[in-house]
């Protein structure tokens, strides 16, 4: 029962969709449909307002804008075509029963996610295995993370390799025109001394976004891509959260270790001081979940974003592959 | 709860309604002219307001379906008890009086600007980010000083909504659209708002209104900030739901098309500064002085200035329409729906709201009001739900009758440079205040409708109003009028 109501939404929210699609061909403006996002999203979220308050003034209002639009369609056969589809939406939709009376769930998707339900979504035969590893610097994420590529024999992308596509994307639309490349730039902060020409200049190049969101667009569409199409390990840039918001199903890790811990493996890596690991850690993590905060809407290494968070210091490198091999198997299977 | 609802909503509309009509309770004070206009007149106005705020809540699409009607009601039960009172004579000379002299104009330069901006697309894949957003926004402000609020909004509104199309949340910047260009931007020239047009007319030197500029400047800064940090927030939440803005293509492209119609649009422009001069020319004043025009009924006369006006925003509006591709209205997803929305509400505004009018008239100069805070928030408040033009006259002839001898000289007395800049911001910037505070405020409200924006009700914007207009009103009371 649950589940045919859960499809008669979803049906009804997809003829909502494109009846917002038509309606917007029919008005022949440019300046922007009801529902900008992409279908599936739209989609999952229009139907998920359905399925959890049909009655909902949230739904109502996102409907109104449609009708709104509809009523300015100049061609009187079309607009009387379109409203009555839309008002044969309406009512099914006014004659949806209330699944969840009267309680708001603020996020389905995690209550979805919640294994106490035993509705986890899985990752289906049909989806590719991404796993998405987010780590503290310090914590030996890396080594784990590409140990883990090697022993499932699947891509591995971390931030260089990223670095590289970027710049490999960007100098295929011919976009860079200068000796700038992506290595240099700073995805946390603003490079201080710009001057007015180069401000313009990269205020056209990236469509009068800071050049951070633009990378991060062009990254979210990368990483989109990659889970879409191959089997694969990505390490950081918000991965995780970027395929939770577009609903790709993957894997999320955490992996950390103790502060002191941490200080001592970057003092063994980089060959620092104590002052100079301890000030490079506070940095590091700071701005990795200033970032994370900012474009993955979600505080950086909390528990209940991710699948799975691991103490590396409690297992070392192998032993933590070997645990998170253990967890993945049966999803793998 | 729904229930709740509307009664809370019925309760807040009955407060803002006693809170429109100060005049009310000002007239059962000492003035004895101000009994000769019954309180009770006042009726059909407040009961038109609360049309306007409570209906598209309860029944929104029968108000959409029976606006002109719920108009026409509240103009005959303003109408008729007036006739009784006044006699038939009295109220149709008040009526025409208000349709031919300020509703005509009024509505037939709202009607011109629509037009032309219409057929003008600004083509661009500039993505809405904050940033973005605060630059339209500043831009958009300075320009309603060179062609008028009216003239800013309607050009600048389909930029901003196309740019933020890919967002999800951007009721916000609508609202700061209508706080910033729509309103407070006029405040510079005489072209800006219509209330500093009069002044103007009546003697106030035409570039005197940039002495307003530090005030301007200084709630700019701090809207502006607001409006950063608040439109960061929603971005942020946008960027977290998964959404981005199409920027495949290397770089940006920009162009703009109709752009001939900036021409039509100085005509309006001039059309609308020669409105303000000629009345003073000899040649068009009659030997006792008054403004020759065509005569319509009693003392009601066209003037042939505002003829002039007319006859030169309509060729404007004409040409426009002739010279431009139909493509670009298209794109422009140009409709009748938002001019025809405010021209059917607005009649009926002005029309019931003679008698508050006439009410503030008698009652304004008796009121005590003497020092720059009090003429900011007096005229300012009734600026937000009155005309703000008639407001500004009573407030500025009251100033003018004060006995001052220092400051601008004007037809109506010496006013105080404080005094005078007091009356301009109130009247200028309150009308953002409500979304019958100004024009073009329904007008962005409406296209924003129209364009998948979810707009705040009434009070819904009001709240917002309340919220980060009221502050900054109140911190340049202290840092300007004390």
């Amino acid at each position: 029962m649950e589940e045919n109501n859960r499809e008669k939404c979803r049906e009804l929210a997809t003829r909502l969709y494109e009846l917002d699609g038509e309606v917007y061909k029919s008005v022949g403006s440019s300046l922007g449909r009801t529902f900008t996002g992409d279908r599936e999203r739209t989609i999952r979220n229009l139907s998920s307002l359905m399925y959890t308050k049909p009655d909902g003034h949230l739904l109502r209002s996102e409907m109104a804008l449609i009708s709104n639009m509809a009523r300015t369609i100049k061609d009187k056969d079309e607009k009387s075509r379109l409203m009555k589809k839309y008002d044969e939406i309406f009512k099914e939709i006014a004659a949806l029963p209330e699944t969840f009376v009267g309680v708001d769930i603020a996020d389905k998707e995690r209550m979805i996610l919640n294994h106490l339900l035993k509705h986890r979504e899985k990752i289906s035969e049909n989806d590719h295995l991404v796993i998405c590893i987010s780590r503290t610097q310090g914590s030996a994420g890396n080594d784990i993370g590409f140990g883990l590529a090697d022993d499932l024999r699947i891509n591995y992308y971390d931030v260089e390799i990223f670095d590289q596509v970027m710049r490999r994307l960007e100098a295929e639309k011919g976009a860079v025109t200068d000796a700038e490349y992506f290595a240099d730039f700073n995805k946390y902060g603003k490079k201080k001394g710009l001057n007015l020409k180069k401000w313009f200049r990269e205020f056209n190049r990236y469509h009068g976004l800071p050049k951070q969101d633009a990378v991060f667009f062009n990254m979210s569409d990368l990483i989109c891509d990659l889970a879409r199409s191959e089997d694969c390990i990505i390490m950081g840039r918000c991965a995780d959260a970027i395929l939770k918001n577009n609903h790709i199903p993957h894997i999320s890790l955490f992996i950390t270790a103790p502060f002191g811990i941490r200080v001592q493996h970057i003092m063994d890596v980089r060959n620092m001081n104590m002052k100079d690991a301890i000030h490079f850690l506070k940095k590091m993590d700071k701005q990795h979940k200033k970032y994370y905060n900012f474009y993955g809407g979600e505080n950086w290494g909390k528990p209940e974003n991710y699948d799975f968070c691991i103490n590396s210091a409690s297992y070392g490198i192998k032993e933590t592959e070997k645990l998170i091999m253990r967890l993945l198997d049966e999803q793998i299977r | 709860m729904t229930v709740l609802k509307k009664l809370l909503t019925v309760l807040c509309t009955v407060l803002t309604v006693i809170l429109a009509c100060p005049a009310g309770v000002w007239a059962a004070g000492n003035s004895e002219t101000a009994a000769t206009v019954p309180i009770w007149l006042c009726i059909p106005f407040a009961g038109l307001l609360l049309c306007i705020a409570v209906m598209p809540l309860v029944k929104g699409e029968w108000w959409e379906a029976h606006q002109p009607i719920v108009v026409i009601f509240w103009i005959l039960m303003m109408v008729i008890p007036f006739a009784a009172v006044y006699g038939a004579g009295k109220m149709t000379e008040t009526v025409l009086e208000c349709v031919i002299n300020d509703y005509l104009t009024f509505i037939i330069l709202l009607f011109g600007l629509f037009c032309v901006s219409g057929n003008i697309t600004i083509e661009g894949d500039f993505a809405g980010s904050p940033r973005v957003n605060v630059g339209l926004l500043a831009l958009g402000t300075f320009l309603s000083s060179c062609i008028g609020t009216t003239g800013a909004s309607m050009l600048m509104v389909r930029p901003v909504i196309k740019m933020n199309s890919w967002r999800k949340r951007k009721g916000h910047i609508m609202i700061f659209f209508i706080f910033m260009v729509s309103n407070m931007g006029g405040c510079l020239t005489p072209i800006g708002d219509p209330p500093l047009l009069m002044g103007f007319m009546r003697g106030v030197p035409f570039f005197w209104s940039m002495h307003l500029l530090p005030v301007l400047l200084f709630n700019m800064v701090i809207l502006l900030f607001v409006f950063y940090h608040l439109d960061m927030r929603s971005y942020k939440h946008d960027i977290a739901d998964g959404r981005k803005p199409d920027i495949s293509k290397p770089g940006t492209e920009f162009k703009i098309e109709g752009l001939h119609n900036i021409i039509f649009l100085v005509m309006i422009v001039a059309g609308v500064i020669l409105s303000g001069i000629l009345p003073s020319l000899p040649a068009f004043q009659d030997a006792a002085g008054n403004v020759r025009g065509i005569h319509i009924f009693g003392e009601v006369t066209l003037g042939f200035p505002s003829v002039i006006e007319i006859l030169l925003i309509l060729l404007a509006a004409f040409l426009s329409f002739k010279t431009t591709d139909k493509k670009i209205r298209v794109r422009n997803h140009f409709t009748w729906g938002a001019i025809r929305e405010v021209a059917v509400l607005f009649i009926g505004i002005f029309i019931t709201m003679q008698p508050a009018l006439m009410l503030l008239k008698a009652v304004g100069p008796n009121l005590g009001i003497t020092e720059p805070y009090q003429m900011f928030w007096a005229t300012g408040a009734l600026s937000s739900f009155l005309d703000n033009t008639p407001t500004y006259l009573v407030f500025l002839t009251t100033a003018g009758t004060l006995g001052f001898t220092g400051g601008i000289a004007t037809t109506l007395g010496t006013v105080p440079v404080k005094l005078l800049s007091a009356i301009s911001c109130g009247a200028v910037f309150m009308g953002a205040n409500t979304y019958i505070g100004n024009a073009p405020n329904f007008m962005v409200k409406t296209l924003s409708d129209e364009n998948g924006i979810n707009m705040p009700s009434f009070f819904g914007y009001m709240a917002w109003s309340v919220c980060f207009l009221v502050p900054v009103f109140i911190i340049d009371m202290l840092v300007f009028f004390l």
